[in-house]
């Protein structure tokens, strides 16, 4: 055998996996959220090819997001009882910071303005203050439809919603609404778009240095586009194929799998894609070009997150669901496994 | 005999022909084979690097990507072994070159036996165009007689109606073009007196005794199909009597109406043959019926539905997830494992 970069978590979730994020200020420490109703705190020992569980936070439902705040020893998570809540890492405390009155889809921090987004599935954004006893209210922002996946560069935030709506706010905007001592009763999108891509969206991931987004969809497809509203700059966007494989026993056609995460690597630029084929791809988004895609995991990719300084890949593995899956379960079969790159492994050609 | 098989190579010439050990996709020549063998089976899947053989992948993988190849890519399931070196045609084990071989031989003369049935020939070497050879169709004599009772009716029936000449295309779906142009159609494809013994011989001879008007076979030049048409046709004639009539739409798809009916059927066996040109229709459902087929797999469908498959290949796709508006884990959230309910 090869020395393998690659190792599997400890003491995975139980259950299906929804997400996974690395600590902004502690590149090692990552957070996984799962269907089990806990999030689990991990630790990668440098080297050793291990990562060890910390600690696990249990909640009331199964938890649908888990975002890191200001440092490590902060989370906040959206679960399915349409509560979204702060955890205390340190202490293991949790707070209620609002209630939607559906389940709560993502959460999202932006640490350049200290507020945290959560959009639920009853077609609302919640804004709120984290500062400590913030006496801001939590502003409400009506959505037009269901949102399915959020995403923020340092100064956007990208919601994907049903019928193909795309809302991009800026968020400069929004945290100076939050801290107006009468807020607006709602704010309009910076940008609204359709999305490029024909079929549900299922992930949506910014590019670091603030230029664009990636979206991905139910139907093996991913789009890469810019923000700036010029023609020059909407003519660069693109979508392509992916994640799919050939159906030998339907007659040539393609099984397409749903793209369920995308990460951009904080530091090339360049991003992962995780299908419900099992495996993952690393893009190039400036040279258009697939530079690697790794052995096929044991099921669907549910969940990708790079580490802060772009060293480790983490992909989370389970079971996906697939049409007509009544009795799914994931139990028993979540992985996580930690790549450690290559130092140029990641490392766009385009981008010299 | 002089006249050379068209378009079919002699088995020698497929057997020299270079293959692929992996996927078994045979080649015009050696370099291409290579070139196959370098893009599919041998390319590094992380830089796109094409190596020579499994092995030096696999020391490739080791060495720049620190990764073990476990498997030869797109090949066959019990050819993935990186045991075997494989470059071109070298190194290919001798009984899997004779277990080729021998596939090759298999299918060669079973594609000929049924081309020599579909078009009527005689394999070559053998005189004669009518020989014993032809007549497997076994009908027994009630058939017959049910078959030429139903002929009469029906000339009967058109004499009564006034039409002299009204041809008797009834349901007209059996007789759209279509197949013609397929060189190698599946062996049940319809033609009135099969060979006996001919390898892939249809499962259900007396549904498809009778079966739409159409050749199958390879297409005469587009000059030919007139001849075929020709109202005189004399007695007794086996071999040509026996070729389907050509409408002269096929080549241009037009729904022309289709040509005369010969007159004047002086024996049984020219009966049964003009019954076959054209009675085709109703004896073709009744034996279908009697043999409790139902007409689903009619050539024109079936080559109808081929073409649409090519030209929508790109739309032949299963999507695992096809929900449009609701998303999984809306589905998920839903089930009674996972499923939240408040605590009052």
């Amino acid at each position: 055998m090869a020395p393998s970069t690659q190792f599997e978590v400890a003491q995975p979730p139980n259950d299906a996996i929804t997400a996974i994020v690395f600590a902004p200020d502690f590149p090692n420490r990552f957070l996984v959220s799962s269907w089990d109703k806990n999030v689990y705190l991990y630790e990668v020992v440098d080297g050793a090819e291990q990562a060890n569980l910390i600690e696990k936070f249990e909640h009331r439902a199964p938890v649908l997001d888990v975002c890191f705040g200001a440092t490590h020893e902060e989370a906040f998570t959206a679960g399915l009882d349409h509560q979204v809540s702060r955890i205390d890492l340190a202490s293991g405390d949790q707070s209620v910071l609002s209630k939607h009155e559906k389940p709560v889809r993502s959460v999202i921090y932006s640490p350049q303005h200290s507020i945290l987004v959560s959009a639920s599935w009853d077609n609302t954004l919640h804004i709120h203050d984290t500062a400590p006893n913030s006496s801001h209210p939590v502003l409400t922002i009506p959505l037009p439809n269901k949102p399915h996946a959020m995403a923020a560069s340092p100064s956007k935030l990208v919601v994907a919603m049903t019928a193909r709506l795309v809302h991009i706010y800026d968020l400069p905007t929004l945290a100076s609404a939050l801290a107006s001592p009468n807020p607006p009763s709602t704010i309009a999108p910076w940008q609204q778009r359709e999305s490029s891509l024909k079929f549900l969206t299922r992930a949506v991931s910014c590019m670091p240095n603030d230029a664009g987004y990636a979206t991905s969809s139910i139907e093996g497809r991913v789009a890469v586009e810019w923000f700036e509203d010029t023609a020059e700059s909407q003519a660069r966007k693109y979508a392509f194929k992916c994640h799919r494989q050939q159906d030998e026993s339907s007659g040539g056609g393609d099984v397409v799998y749903p793209v369920n995460a995308l990460a951009f690597h904080p530091v090339y630029g360049t991003f992962a894609s995780g299908g419900g084929d099992g495996t993952v791809a690393l893009w190039d988004a400036e040279a258009k070009r697939r530079m690697r895609q790794y052995q096929k995991f044991s099921d669907s990719v549910a969940a990708l997150a790079f580490s802060g300084h772009g060293k480790y890949l983490a992909v989370g593995v389970c079971p996906g669901f697939e049409t007509g899956m009544e009795d799914y379960s994931g139990e028993g079969r979540a992985h996580v496994l930690i790549r450690e790159l290559g130092e140029t492994e990641a490392k766009g050609k385009g981008s010299k | 005999m002089g006249k050379k098989k068209r378009g079919h190579p002699d088995v020698e010439d497929i057997l020299a022909r270079p293959w692929c050990y992996y996927c078994e996709r045979d080649f015009e020549d050696l370099k291409l084979l290579i070139s196959h063998q370098k893009a599919k089976h041998f390319k590094c899947d992380r830089c796109g690097k094409r190596l020579n053989t499994a092995g030096g992948l696999s020391v490739h993988m080791n060495q720049v990507h620190k990764e073990s190849l476990d498997k030869v890519e797109n090949a066959l399931p019990n050819r993935q072994g990186l045991d075997i070196e494989i470059f071109g045609m070298e190194g290919v084990p001798e009984d899997i070159l004779q277990q080729h071989n021998q596939r090759i031989i298999t299918n060669f003369y079973t594609a000929q036996a049924e081309r020599h049935a579909v078009t009527g020939n005689p394999p070559p070497g053998q005189s004669g165009g009518q020989g014993p050879a032809k007549k497997i169709k076994i009908e027994t004599p009630e058939e017959i007689k049910k078959r030429l009772a139903e002929h009469r009716a029906r000339v009967a029936a058109q004499k009564a109606a006034g039409g002299t000449s009204a041809p008797l295309h009834v349901p007209a779906d059996d007789q759209s073009p279509g197949q013609g142009a397929s060189p190698f159609p599946p062996p049940q494809a319809g033609f009135p007196y099969p060979p006996p013994g001919a390898p892939g011989a249809p499962p259900f001879p007396a549904a498809h005794a009778y079966p739409p008007a159409y050749p199958t076979g390879p297409s005469p030049p587009p000059g030919a199909p007139a001849a075929f048409n020709l109202p005189a046709r004399p007695p007794g004639g086996g071999a040509p009597a026996a070729l389907p009539q050509r409408p002269p739409y096929m080549f241009n798809g037009a729904g022309a109406p289709p040509p005369g009916y010969p007159a004047g059927a002086s024996t049984v066996d020219e009966l049964i043959s003009s019954g076959a040109r054209h009675g085709d229709d109703i004896d073709h459902m009744i034996r279908m019926a009697e043999a409790g087929i139902k007409p689903a797999g009619k050539p024109a469908e079936d080559a109808g539905g081929e073409k649409k498959g090519k030209k929508d290949k790109d739309k032949n796709t299963r999507m695992v997830y096809a929900d449009n508006e609701v998303s999984p884990e809306e589905k998920m959230a839903l089930l009674p494992r996972y499923r939240f309910t408040a605590v009052a």
